[in-house]
């Protein structure tokens, strides 16, 4: 039988698996290692791919997650992987995506996770919904209360940072 | 009025946490593209092997059997059984049950006693027949 290989095309499916690692790990070279490390299981395991099961990517991101879970103890997510930098220094664009990090950084693991399934890696909500075997419905659900936290999240870091108040106003 | 304005401020915020996914570094996108690519290249390299060998295998059956080569085969390879077995099989002596040569050397049955004769493998009494006088024609001169 003819076999569809997964990894066909593997640009977009890096950077997708890198920006979900990167939601829930944090930007840097742990999400690195976690995605290269990815690719490598899914190399190894291509064979198994069942292309009728769901599409390339969910199949990675699968990989990915059993990686972050396995990983080992000493790599705890801390805001410290997400980030930081002096905010006066920095350009309006800049110091949105730091404090955008950085929020995401403070949600639950759950929020994160959601956040970077939805957002890094562009699943939709039902493809999330088959991954963690729940209804489309509760995941719509609970993606929209993860955004409304990390919304609030962002409003107290615009409050404390007067650098940030100040590029809002000038938008 | 604050629903619509909750939406937007979501679609907002969506738009932005896409617009702002963390990106990997251009040296671990060459890498690991580099990694799959050579991968792929290698498996189709190995199945292209294995598909030759078979296509090259199907043409030279395929040219075989247009010139009835595959017959000449079979019967060959029956025959390279046949002689194998007849190498291998162990024969004993063959002894013929009924032949000239027996017949003549076999053992001489038992001659049977006088007045009887051999009916049938047996000796029975071979009776006169009775009314019957044989006269010898008179002697005319």
């Amino acid at each position: 039988m003819f076999r569809v290989d997964p990894l066909a095309n593997p640009e977009p499916l890096i950077r997708r698996v890198y920006a979900y690692v990167a939601y829930r790990i944090g930007d840097g070279p742990d999400a690195e290692d976690i995605t290269s490390e990815t690719f490598e299981r899914a190399l190894r395991y291509k064979k198994s791919y069942d292309s009728r099961k769901g599409e390339p990517v969910a199949w990675l991101i699968g990989i990915a997650r059993r990686c972050i879970e396995g990983r080992p103890a000493n790599l705890e997510i801390s805001s410290e992987h997400y980030e930081t930098a002096d905010r006066g220094e920095l350009e309006d664009d800049a110091l949105r995506r730091i404090v955008l990090s950085g929020a995401v950084g403070r949600l639950e693991e759950r929020d994160r996770e959601l956040i970077g399934l939805r957002y890094g890696a562009d699943l939709t909500a039902r493809q999330i919904a088959e991954l963690h075997g729940a209804k489309t419905n509760a995941i719509e659900v609970a993606l929209h209360r993860a955004l409304g936290r990390l919304r609030a999240q962002m409003e107290g870091d615009e409050e404390s940072s007067p650098a940030v108040r100040k590029s809002q106003a000038g938008r | 009025m604050r629903s619509w304005r909750r939406k937007r401020e979501s679609a907002g915020l969506e738009a932005e946490l896409r617009a702002n996914r963390p990106e990997p570094s251009p040296e671990l996108l060459y890498k690991l593209e580099a990694r799959v690519r050579e991968d792929g290249r290698r498996l189709r390299a190995g199945s292209f092997r294995i598909a030759f060998a078979g296509a090259l295998a199907a043409g030279v059956l395929g040219a075989l059997a247009s010139v009835g080569g595959l017959g000449y085969a079979a019967t060959g390879a029956g025959q390279a059984v046949e002689k194998a077995t007849r190498v291998v099989h162990k024969h004993g002596v063959t002894t013929l049950h009924k032949s000239a040569a027996r017949a003549q050397y076999s053992k001489p049955k038992a001659k049977c006693p006088k007045g009887k004769k051999r009916v049938r493998g047996k000796c029975k009494k071979v009776k006169k027949a009775r009314g019957v006088n044989f006269r010898r024609p008179p002697f005319t001169g």
